[in-house]
């Protein structure tokens, strides 16, 4: 695992989550792509189940440094990157429909223990989050696997290996 | 001498990481607010950057037009604040004919803050750049565009956290122009927020401005927060349900101003 490539790019995908991604943002409640689950899913795909589960942790927290609170998403982000490492471990997660299926059932999970847990801080999660965390689930699931090739290649990790002969 | 490798089980590993996120969950929100703060000064640049190139590419061209919306909505607003406070004026004058009275907002302190474009504002909160160091203090009100646009809610050295009216925890004492009654406005999220508690015996209509009502040590004067957007009989057939939008394109604010009464 190269920690260097991983920090630089948690930064930039932090940066760019909070304000340049917006540009892409879609329909009236501002509907945009969740990049950082989109790492969770790569990381938790194609490293070792150790390195998923620290990755996993650090996007969440992450994730919250650019949230509306501190602690949802380091537990949620942690708890479902770790378990897709496992899940990795049995199923093979590398065609882009599996990956595709795997970010949009992260994105939900992971986006409704999120949803409990703020509640459970007793801060407020706003209106039609629901129709908002399918909408960014799906949106993430769509580009999530193109942006693979693009993350597999800064962090030297290949996506695709060649299949027997 | 060779080096000691330390080696970690994953169950270990697993549940540190647990214990931490839920200290981060649990602890008050005062402390965590820190890191979010930290990390919004840390990247002030890239964040004003990418915030400044989404706003342009997502703001139809202004070419041709005399004024820039975002100006007019300012003049708008100041214009509507002068005529409510020159009636309040009137009112006064006849009423008090022989009392002074001050100009409104004339001891009042404008602290001037950059809105830090960390967080999403569909989360219903600001980050501004200006904290104790300016002498900003939880409950102030927030003016963008000349108009409220929320409160303080949290205060770090030097940076505060601003929670907008639209917030669904934000309830704020408010005035329906030409009615003399106060009413609370709660944030309902989606840039609305709904006014509570109003009998239909009150002529009420879409387009009526709406004013945050005065509360001492914070305001003392009436200034606009929003229009009426939509004005119908709620579940309950006696009381109105009225829905506010604010005056303010929140999404396009740069800078805010704190009013600070008694500087």
């Amino acid at each position: 695992m190269r920690w260097f490539q991983f920090a630089v790019i948690i930064l930039a995908v932090t940066v760019l989550q909070a304000s340049l991604l917006d540009i892409i943002a879609v329909t009236d409640w501002n509907i945009k792509p969740d990049l950082l689950l989109i790492l969770l899913v790569f990381f938790a795909i194609y490293c070792n189940t150790s390195e998923a589960i620290i990755t996993s942790f650090t996007i969440g927290f992450a994730a919250d440094i650019i949230g509306s609170t501190m602690g949802p998403q380091i537990i949620s982000f942690g708890l479902f990157g770790t378990a897709l490492a496992y899940l990795h471990r049995v199923i093979a997660i590398k065609k882009m429909a599996y990956q595709s299926a795997a970010i949009f059932i992260t994105g939900l999970l992971a986006g409704v223990v999120v949803l409990l847990l703020t509640y459970l801080k007793g801060q407020p999660t706003g209106a039609n989050v629901y129709a908002v965390l399918l909408g960014t689930s799906l949106y993430s699931s769509l580009i999530g696997p193109f942006l693979f090739l693009l993350i597999g290649w800064w962090m030297r990790i290949k996506t695709h290996r060649p299949g027997r002969r | 001498m060779a080096r000691k490798q330390i080696r970690v089980s994953r169950g270990m590993l697993f549940i540190w990481f647990m214990l931490t996120g839920s200290i981060f969950l649990f602890a008050p929100q005062n402390l965590t607010n820190r890191f979010q703060f930290a990390f919004a000064r840390i990247f002030r640049w890239p964040l004003s950057i990418g915030r400044s190139i989404s706003l342009s590419a997502r703001t139809p061209s202004a070419r041709g037009r005399l004024i820039d919306p975002t100006s007019h909505r300012e003049y708008e607003n100041h214009i509507t604040n002068l005529e409510k406070w020159l009636e309040q004026k009137h009112k006064k004058v006849e009423e008090l004919s022989r009392l002074r009275d001050r100009y409104p907002l004339e001891d009042v302190k404008f602290i001037l803050a950059d809105v830090i474009p960390a967080s999403d504002r569909s989360a219903n909160k600001l980050i501004i750049n200006g904290g104790k160091n300016y002498g900003l203090q939880q409950g102030q009100f927030v003016l963008g565009d000349n108009s409220i646009i929320g409160t303080i809610s949290n205060v770090s050295f030097r940076s505060a956290q601003v929670k907008l009216v639209t917030d669904p925890t934000s309830k704020i004492a408010v005035r329906i122009a030409g009615l003399n009654v106060s009413r609370i406005m709660q944030g309902a999220g989606s840039n609305s927020a709904k006014i509570q508690m109003l009998s239909t015996k009150h002529e009420v209509k879409v387009g009526d401005d709406v004013y945050a009502d005065k509360k001492i040590g914070f305001l003392d004067d009436l200034i606009i927060i929003g229009k009426i957007a939509q004005c119908k009989r709620g579940v309950e057939p006696l009381l109105w349900d009225i829905t506010v939008k604010p005056v303010c394109d929140i999404e396009g604010l740069n800078i805010v101003a704190v009013i600070v009464m008694n500087p």
